[in-house]
Formats: C-alpha cells, structure tokens, sequence
C-alpha cells in the first residue's frame, strides 16, 4: 500500500526512537545534581562541626591559637575541596546543558518537516542513522569505532560516549573478574537501584563471598564469615533463598566431590559473565536506555517493513540482485532487502503485510509467462533500439512481437 | 500547530530558562566567600601573634556568617533542582516515555550479520577510515569470540559427548573455498562480497574479510573520485568507466555510456564562456563536432535520431534558446542527473543497490515502528504474544518509493501471492491466487469471480508479475 498518507511524517510517533535522546542527558542531570548536593550537605556539615568545636575549644582556652590555625588550615583545605568537586559538577552540567540544547534542535529541525519526501528529511533521517550506528557499536563495546564515527560526523552533543564508555569500563572489570568498580556505582545509585528493586549489589556481595570460599583455606573462610554478616545478611528478608544456599555453600566448596548442581552454578566461572549483563541490564533502566541497541528495534521493524515474499524467493524479479546475470537498468533501483547487505540478516523476519496490490499501469503478458506494465515495455524498447512493434523482457532478455502480448487484468 | 511543535515549543522555553538561570556554578562564589572568611581569620590570628583572645574572639565571630554562606548554597542548589524539574515535567507531559519492544529482539544473535551490514555501509558512505577502523575492531572481536567458542567447545566435547561440532566446522570451510573459486571464474564483475554472499558459509559469510573490505573500498573510492569529477563538470572519467564497462551496461539496456558522451557533447558545445575550458579547436561548436566524429560512431545506429538532433543543432548555434533543440541543451540539472544514473549503475554492477540500504530500512523502520508497537500492545492486551510467522499480521504503510516489487493482492482471498501461492490468469485475462482458484473449482472448471467468463483449470497460467 504506498499513497501520500504514508508520506507524511507523523509526528506524534515519528521520535520513538529518539526517546533517549533527551531523555538520558536530563536523568544525567538529576544525577549530577544529587551528587552535587550530596557533597554541600556532607562538606557543610562537617565544616560547621569542626568550627563550632574549634570556636568552643577556643573560648573554653582548652584550644591553642596555634591549634585554631591548624583546623583552620583544615577547613581551607576541606573548602577548596569541595569547590574542585561542585567546578566538575558545574562542568558537566553545562556540557549537559549544551547537549539538551543540540538535542532540541536536532529534533526540532524535524518539527518543520511533514513529508518524508522533503529533501531536509533524508539529511535528518541520515543523522539518525549514525547516531543508531555510535549507539550500536558502544553498546556492542566498538568504542573506538564509535569515537571516530562521531567525529567524522561532528555530533558528539547527539550520542552518549563518555556514558558508554563509563559503562564499559565496568561491564569489561564484571567479565574479568573484578567487582570493584560495579559496588562503587551501586554505591553512587544506591537509591535509585534500590527504588527499581535491583538486586545487583546482592549479587555483587555473593561473589566476593564466593570468590573467598574459591580459596578454600581456613583464614578465608574466616574472612567470608565476616563478610557475609556485614554484607549478605542483611538481604535475609529480601532473598531468602538465596541467603540460605550462600550460608550452605559454607559446606560445600568449589573442589567437593559430586557437588550439587545448584551449588556447583554459584562457583561457575559462567557468574562473570551473568553478574556483567546484570549490571548492563540495572545501568539501562536506571538511565532509562532501551533493553537492545536502538538500531536492533529499527533494523527489525524496518526489514519487514520492506520484506516481501520475493525476496527470498528462487525467481528473479526487476529487483533482485543478481549480479553476473542480464538485469535491466529500467527498474529503479535494487531493493534493499535483496541487496547483498541485508539479505541474509531480513532471513528471518517477517515480510511485509499488504491488503492492496501495488502494481504497473497496463500490465502485458509475455509469451514467457512474465507480466509487466507497457509503460516499461515501452521505454526498454526505445532503449534497447528495437525494430517497431517489439519489447524485450526486462529481467529474461528475450524479445517478443507486440502481437505475442495479451493484457492483464489485476 | 501540530502537538509535535506545541511540545517543542514548550521544550525549547524550558531550555532557554534553564539556561538563563544560574546553575551549579554559582555556588562555586560562595565557597569561595567562605574560603576568603576561614583565610582572613586565620591570618588576623597570625599577625596578632597567635593571640588567644583574638583567636576565640575572631573564629567565634564568623560562625554565624559561614553558616549563613551554606544556607544561601542550599537556596542556590534549591533554584538549580526547581528548574531541573520543571525541564523533567516538560519531557513528561510532551514526551511521555513510550517503551519500545522489548520482548523479542529478532535482531540478537545477527550481530556479525549487522556488522557487515555496518561495514558495507561506511564503505559506500565513503567513510573509508571509520569503516577499517570499525573492521578491524570488529574483526579483533570475532576472533576473540572464535577462540572463545573453540574453548567452549572443546568443554562441552568433554562433558557432553557431543563430538559433532568440529568436523561440522571443517566441512562448512572447505565448501566456502569451493564455492569461492567457481565464483571468481564465472563471472568478471562480480562483486568482491558475491562470493561470501552466494556460498553460505558461516565465517566468510559474517565477516568482512579485510582484502574484501579492501576490494569494495578501493570500488567505492574510485565511484567517489568519479561522482566528484561529475560535480565539478569533468565527465572524462566517468565517461572511460562506462567505456570499459559497456558490455555490462548494454546487456543492462543501460543508457549511460550515450548520456555521458550527450552531455559531453553538449558541454563543449556551449564553449569556454559557460564550461570554462581552454578557448581552443577543441572547445565551442568545433570541438563538440570533432567530439561527436571521434566517438559517436560506438553507439552504431542505436541513438540514431538523438545524434541527427545533437549534430542539427551546429545549425542553431547562434540562438539555440529560441531553436527546436533548446531542451536538450539545457545543462541546469544534467550533471547531477547523470551523476544519479552513474551510480545507480556502478552500484548495480557491483550487486546493490544505489542507496544505502542499512539507511532505507532504519528509515522505514522509523516509520513502520509506531504500527509495531501498536499491534503488540493491542496483542499484549488481548493475552496473545507477539509470535514471528511469515508475514506480518498488520500493514505497515511506506511511501511509494520504498517499494521495490510489485505486490499482488488477490482480489478474493485478499493474500499476498508468494510462490507456494502464485498468481494464476485465467482466460479471460483476470488474476487469481492459485488457491483461490482451486476453491472455485469445480471438477476441471470454474466461473471467474469477475466477469461471466468460464474456464478450464488447464487454461489458466501461472504468470510472473
């Protein structure tokens, strides 16, 4: 079905895909505000403390002037501290202020398009492209391909690098076996992963227990008693199972004999690997990103979209993509589910729906069974230099007397 | 106003107050205030000699002025997270947050199929060094996750019995290589990506090996110093390409090779004052006769009468605007017509398609996915899943020419014809599906649904639309 509704670009719905757009730099935002915040109130109060102390101390004489200059050398310090932490949180708000901005009028320029036949829609619909392409290789790890894309392209305000790549240096430290880095931005978010009910530093807590059970020598296990009191037990209510399985793996270590399966999965280096796409899958609710890279949700929607039942099919149409075979210049282009880029990948998708035919005007048989609109029997005979009153099949080549053809009625 | 622009609108002012109001910066002068406040006191303490009154006298006095400072922070920080929120509440009501699918990712386990569909792209973009860059990162990670898998591998050969896995592996490689070399002696033009894409291997299929990357991108740049050429009104070299590709071109029914020799003509013709080339017998009415005598005899009597016009116009010369001829001579959109054509047919040659068509599927993507999401909330709603048939269960509108095939509709059954299902004519010239055609049978004949004709099963063909 193709009419000019399906031209125009509906703009209610046309910026699903771009949800993260603006959506992430504001819960940056918010994020930086909160650690900005956190700093004034924990510095303040600390300050205020030690001088009402000092000032005490001092009127009581049970402080020395030479002490007095030494908390307040203290103080100074703890000033300027703070004002180098609020500087880096003022930077990145600005950054993120200019992101917004560039964002706004990136998708601004859209609101004065209506057609996706307007020429500036291509451009636009261009610039959405790479910025799914950076997307998808930074989700995928590809940082350095993703940094140079975006370079070329000039739209670093567009796309999420420095997030990302945060991200990936955490994910890349769960997969090596390291859980330092995830406990420390569980640590950051801790209240906003506790609102969405993440279980991640749960996790995390397990597996430093169960790495020191790994080691399996008395001073360790030791050393994981003390840990899972401090930091296990008190998930008792919200895990209860997996509590009680943490306190038996006590008995069961890594190198037992016919250790059951349940408790053999916990010492499986397979853990890694899980403990990473938890931490992915906490880290993207919380910025609120899609669960898959947003060219994943294009690129399956749009190849069925395209995808009909020729495409795939053993019979060559104008179309196809058949390179080393006779295939005419008359049809516009190849479809793009046909060319080489796509076909394997739109294998498995579904095609397209359509509740009307989309066909030539004045559809001619051949002899050869093949049905084509004379419009294009026409041209491909001017081009062709036929003698008069002949037409050569555009896909087949052969060539057919005008009185061998028989109209069709579709 | 579309809502689209309200909100916008309505976006941009949130953005321009956020701007204007003063954000976490500002606190930064008030740390500095205190900071001044703790130096000056400890200073006065010094240069009183360490005084114990003044000491006491002193830090207890700025107590109260500190705290102060602070309290104005938190008023700062308070106007920061106001404005910050109303930015939030704006994105709430105009752009509320829809999710997208996220059930079923089709997309999942085709990585090494998008990255060469990626690669593929930046190749024609001409974005030469962000795709090696990319193949190369990619590729490190392919062989990282090959080594990875033969490990895992070998794991499970040992646990599981499975001894399957390798042999397998070996066979689908040496298949490849055949395949390969059947390919390379078939056909000289064909793509350096055909033979990965028609000999179904796994490994060579998902990866761009770099000599083919290297071969496409040496295909691309030169279709890009050509379409450059074109830009800057030099059509020599395109001219040469469609030369040495004629064979190709003409089986094709492809125009090209004449088009650019026309336009060329015509190009001289118009002399140094419009082309800017050397003033000489090479250039203006004489160099495009010479031109024509040097090269049109190739086309033979094919282009017959647009040649007889082209040397007609020699007449016309002094008034080609008021002559007969004045349309074809107008050059206003030839170039970039024949720079559209040219790479239509270099990407044609090369097996794909003139536009990119990672960016027409993201696109229609775009504006399919709505329609998606509607139907899977509606099937959400009614308790049955998203399942993935063969076709589609809803229609997803694209504009005319994002549609590359004829799609037959059967008037009857109203399905899409595929070939289990054909499209059949029957004798009096009407299209049927061919199961819709068994249904009306009856015995050997059958009535058609669309005029009083009757006809026999034999009678009706299977047709190619």
């Amino acid at each position: 079905m193709a009419d000019h509704e399906a031209s125009k670009i509906n703009h209610d719905n046309h910026l699903l895909l771009d949800q993260p757009l603006l959506r992430l730099p504001y819960e940056l935002l918010r994020k930086n505000f909160r650690s900005a915040h956190f700093t004034v109130e924990k510095e303040s109060t600390t300050l205020n403390k030690l001088l009402k102390e000092t000032a005490k101390g001092s009127l009581d004489g049970k402080t020395s002037p030479e002490d007095v200059v030494k908390n307040l050398d203290t103080m100074i310090a703890k000033m300027r501290g703070m004002k180098r932490k609020l500087s880096t949180y003022a930077n990145e708000e600005t950054r993120l202020y200019k992101q917004l901005d560039a964002r706004v009028a990136h998708l601004r320029e859209l609101s004065d398009m209506h057609s996706v036949e307007d020429v500036k829609y291509e451009a636009w619909s261009r610039k959405r492209l790479d910025r799914l392409l950076v997307d998808y290789m930074l989700r995928h790890g590809y940082n350095t391909s993703a940094q140079a894309l975006a370079n070329e392209r000039e739209m670093h305000d567009l796309v999420d690098v420095e997030t990302f790549l945060t991200m990936s240096k955490i994910r890349e430290s769960l997969e090596n076996g390291s859980v330092t880095e995830a406990l420390a931005w569980c640590n950051d978010n801790k209240k906003e992963l506790r609102k969405l009910q993440s279980n991640l530093e749960f996790l995390l807590r397990c597996q430093q227990y169960i790495e020191l059970l790994r080691i399996n020598t008395p001073s360790k296990s030791v050393e994981a008693i003390t840990h899972a009191k401090k930091y296990i037990a008190p998930f008792q209510e919200q895990y209860p199972d997996e509590v009680r399985e943490m306190a038996a793996l006590l008995a069961h270590r890594p190198t037992d004999k016919n250790l059951p399966l349940k408790y053999a999965a916990w010492y499986s280096p397979d853990r890694w690997t899980k403990l990473a796409t938890s931490f992915v899958e906490a880290h993207n609710k919380l910025l609120g990103l899609p669960t898959f890279p947003l060219l994943h949700t294009a690129l399956s929607s749009g190849l069925s979209a395209l995808k009909t039942p020729a495409c795939h099919g053993t019979q060559k149409t104008t179309s196809s993509s058949q390179p080393g075979h006779s295939q005419t210049s008359m049809t516009s282009t190849v479809c793009p589910i046909c060319s080489i880029e796509l076909n394997e990948l739109a294998k498995n998708v579904p095609y397209a729906h359509h509740s009307k035919s989309h066909l030539d005007n004045d559809l001619l048989l051949l002899p050869n069974g093949r049905v084509y609109g004379q419009a294009k029997l026409d041209e491909y005979a001017a081009k062709a230099g036929l003698a008069e009153g002949q037409v050569k099949d555009l896909v087949t080549g052969e060539v057919y007397s005008r009185t061998a053809l028989k109209k069709v009625f579709a | 106003m579309t809502a689209q622009t309200t909100a916008m609108e309505a976006l941009q002012k949130e953005l321009d107050r956020l701007n204007r109001a003063p954000g976490l910066s500002a606190t930064e002068d008030r740390v500095d205030n205190i900071i001044e406040m703790l130096t000056s006191v400890k200073d006065q303490i010094v240069q009183s000699g360490m005084d114990t009154h003044v000491a006491s006298m002193s830090i207890t006095k700025i107590q109260n002025p500190i705290k102060s400072s602070f309290e104005k922070i938190n008023d700062d920080l308070k106007g920061v997270t106001a404005t910050q929120r109303k930015l939030g509440k704006t994105l709430d009501k105009h752009f509320p947050l829809k999710d997208l699918p996220s059930t079923h990712d089709a997309m999942a386990d085709q990585e090494s199929l998008i990255n060469r569909a990626i690669s593929m792209h930046l190749l024609r973009e001409g974005q030469f060094s962000v795709a090696s860059t990319f193949i190369e990162e990619t590729g490190d990670a392919a062989t990282l996750e090959n080594a990875n898998a033969v490990v895992e591998g070998q794991d499970q050969v040992s646990a599981s019995d499975n001894y399957d896995d390798e042999p397998m592996d070996e066979d689908r490689d040496d298949d490849d290589d055949d395949d390969d070399d059947e390919d390379d002696d078939d056909d000289e033009y064909m793509s350096p990506l055909e033979g990965a894409a028609t000999g179904l291997g796994f490994r060579q299929l998902q990866n761009l090996s770099s000599l083919q990357s290297h071969e496409l991108e040496a295909k691309f740049s030169q279709m890009y110093t050509i379409l450059q050429d074109i830009k800057s009104r030099n059509l020599l070299s395109a001219i040469e390409w469609a030369r040495s590709n004629s064979g190709e071109l003409e089986a094709r029914g492809s125009n090209l090779e004449f088009e650019l020799s026309r336009l060329q003509y015509v190009w001289l013709f118009k002399g140094p004052r419009v082309n800017g080339l050397p003033d000489n017998e090479l250039n203006g009415t004489a160099g495009a006769l010479l031109y024509a005598q040097q090269n049109f005899w190739r086309f033979g009597n094919r282009y017959i009468g647009e040649i007889q016009q082209l040397a007609n116009a020699q007449i016309y010369a002094r008034n080609l605007s008021e002559s007969p001829y004045r349309h074809t001579f107008s050059t206003e959109t030839a170039f970039a017509d024949v720079a559209s054509s040219f790479t239509r047919e270099f990407c044609s040659l090369l097996g794909l398609s003139a536009e990119s068509p990672l960016y027409v599927a993201v696109t229609a993507g775009a504006l399919a996915l709505p329609l998606l999401m509607k139907y899977q909330q509606a099937t959400r709603a009614k308790g049955t899943e998203w399942t993935t048939t063969n076709e589609l269960a809803f229609e997803t509108p694209l504009p005319e020419r994002m549609l590359y095939h004829s799609i037959f509709v059967c008037p009857v059954s109203k399905e899409q014809t595929t070939e289990q299902n054909p499209p059949m004519m029957i004798p009096c010239g009407h299209v049927l599906a061919k199961e819709t055609l068994q249904r009306l049978l009856k015995g050997t004949r059958f009535k058609c649904p669309y005029c009083p004709a009757e006809g026999l099963e034999k009678d009706a063909r299977r047709i190619m639309i």
